[in-house]
């Protein structure tokens, strides 16, 4: 099981990453950057199946399977700040197997400082997302 | 005494903050809420310290100083507003007092296929009250557009809607774009259908005196915090025709005259409606804020205010893919919203704060207004007596710097 203490390599080093940096304009910037990385799912994909729901932004998530089997997640927000959290979520569950995203802890979004940086609202956005992702896994695997 | 925003400032400690990522704290959320100069401060502490008791029913000494403070600041604020005492209903905010006129006049006063007339540019505590009523009562709300070109009602359609109209509620002052409502012309023309008038004046109370019994509205809803007293408290204010319609809303405690076993009697007067023991303390405060903004001339405080709304709407406005909302006029408030083509405004809220602004996001509890609009949230900066052109300016080219960085 994924949880503090054990996350996948890649996801460690953007934990370490964000512990290193205290001015909080940095770390905006540094998750815009990571708004680039994610496999951007189109506008034109975006659905009520999509939609994460509790964001003040448009945020949508597409979770789905590599030919591999393995987990993959597509996602966009026209927040960019959003997009930059679901990157790095989607960093941090690819490649692995469907039963394991299952069980995955959202404890690293805390972890990296950026929970108390989020309004209430986007807190909340961002536990509906990861929600919908878990549930999508769960699917997956059944 | 003349008014400058530096003397404002020295009375009031939180503006000397430095938040956690070591920037100064530029406040520009107040129509959200005001800060607290150390005199209302005190006198929420001192209350506390040397007077707190139960008010009205004891008669040792300290219920007589606490009933007296009480009661001094609801006749100091009635004052204020330009009405009397015993029409000055203390609420819990705005919300709770449109509630109330919607609980204790509405459930008595309309009845199945009877009209309430709501504008597109309330805010939602003016509206889902109605709405609550309308759907328990069969009653017909219509609503009077907002025009979105001039950022105004339109008061052709006004006009036309009041046949039949047996209430209006109007925002005063919009939240969102700053609008002075021209609540003399609504007063008017519902008063001329027969129609009683409510008026949501949360954003007005800290820029004008509203003087109520002159300008002849039924009931107006105001809040405490919007002008520096303390959260908690507000006020229904209404005119003796419309109290004399209102029935008890909250039973219990204090609003009784007599209780048997098989039905009560209830008192004449506000208390009537002030079921249970009442926000002293918050009425105390209240009463200091009123003091403190006394030293000054409302007017020169409006002036200031709105130039800094006028000079941050015209700096927004000179950046590529700014939206800017509502036009600033004489009567309007300080409120500037705002929306960038190509930064959300989340993500602008979040840089804003990371420079130590704080600045409101998202639909301002007035979500038919924003669809109107084509939105579903702004940024919105809103100034109060103790910002400052300076404060305006560093917001000002934070904006620039971040739209050239990011855009």
């Amino acid at each position: 099981m994924y949880e503090a203490g054990s996350w996948p390599i890649r996801l460690q080093q953007i934990i370490d990453e964000f512990s290193e940096v205290d001015d909080s304009m940095e770390r905006i910037e540094m998750l815009f950057e990571y708004a680039q990385e994610i496999d951007e799912l189109p506008m034109s994909e975006w659905c009520d199946d999509t939609k994460v729901h509790g964001c003040q932004s448009e945020a949508h998530v597409l979770p789905m399977q590599n030919d591999d089997g393995t987990f993959h997640l597509m996602g966009a927000s026209d927040a960019k700040l959003v997009q930059g959290l679901m990157a790095i979520t989607a960093i941090a569950l690819e490649g692995l197997a469907p039963s394991e995203v299952a069980i995955f802890s959202s404890d690293y979004a805390s972890e990296m400082g950026l929970m108390n940086a989020l309004t209430p609202s986007r807190a909340n956005g961002f536990r509906n997302m990861f929600r919908k992702v878990v549930l999508a896994a769960q699917e997956m695997g059944e | 005494m003349t008014f400058t925003p530096e003397q404002a400032r020295r009375d009031i400690p939180i503006l000397n903050r430095v938040l956690p990522n070591g920037r100064k704290l530029v406040y520009l959320d107040n129509a959200a809420t005001t800060q607290k100069p150390h005199q209302v401060i005190s006198a929420i502490s001192n209350y506390y310290e040397t007077t707190n008791s139960n008010v009205h029913r004891a008669v040792h000494t300290l219920a007589s100083e606490a009933t007296d403070a009480y009661e001094g600041a609801r006749s100091k604020i009635a004052e204020w507003f330009g009405i009397g005492d015993g029409y000055l209903i203390f609420t819990a905010g705005t919300t709770e007092a449109i509630n109330l006129a919607a609980y204790a006049w509405g459930r008595h006063n309309l009845v199945a296929g009877d009209v309430v007339v709501l504008t597109e540019m309330e805010h939602h505590s003016d509206i889902v009250p109605w709405q609550m009523l309308a759907q328990e009562r069969e009653i017909e709300i219509r609503w009077v557009p907002l025009q979105v070109e001039t950022s105004s009602l339109d008061m052709e359609v006004f006009a036309a809607s009041m046949e039949g109209a047996k209430l209006v509620g109007c925002i005063h002052t919009s939240n969102v774009l700053g609008v002075r409502n021209p609540v003399e012309e609504v007063i008017r023309l519902a008063h001329s259908a027969g129609a009683r008038v409510i008026l949501d004046a949360a954003q007005a109370a800290p820029h004008d005196r509203l003087n109520i019994a002159e300008s002849g509205a039924d009931m107006v809803a105001v809040s405490a915090h919007k002008m520096c007293g303390p959260t908690g408290i507000g006020a229904l204010m209404v005119n003796a025709e419309t109290f004399a319609e209102m029935q008890p809303f909250i039973g219990g405690g204090d609003m009784i005259r007599e209780v048997f076993l098989d039905y009560s009697t209830y008192q004449e007067g506000v208390h009537r409606f002030e079921a249970g023991t009442p926000k002293i303390a918050e009425a105390i405060g209240w009463g200091a804020a009123i003091d403190w903004l006394a030293q000054w001339d409302i007017a020169e405080i409006h002036s200031h205010t709105l130039g800094l709304a006028r000079h941050t709407a015209a700096g927004l406005r000179e950046i590529e893919g700014m939206r800017v909302f509502g036009d600033h006029g004489d009567g309007d408030g300080a409120v500037v919203s705002f929306i960038h083509d190509k930064l959300h405004s989340e993500d602008m809220a979040h840089m804003l704060d990371a420079h130590g602004i704080a600045v409101r996001t998202g639909h301002h509890c007035a979500q038919p207004l924003l669809r109107k609009l084509g939105l579903t949230s702004t940024n919105r900066v809103s100034f109060y007596l103790y910002n400052t052109m300076a404060e305006a300016d560093f917001f000002l080219a934070t904006v620039r710097d971040l739209v050239a960085r990011f855009t």
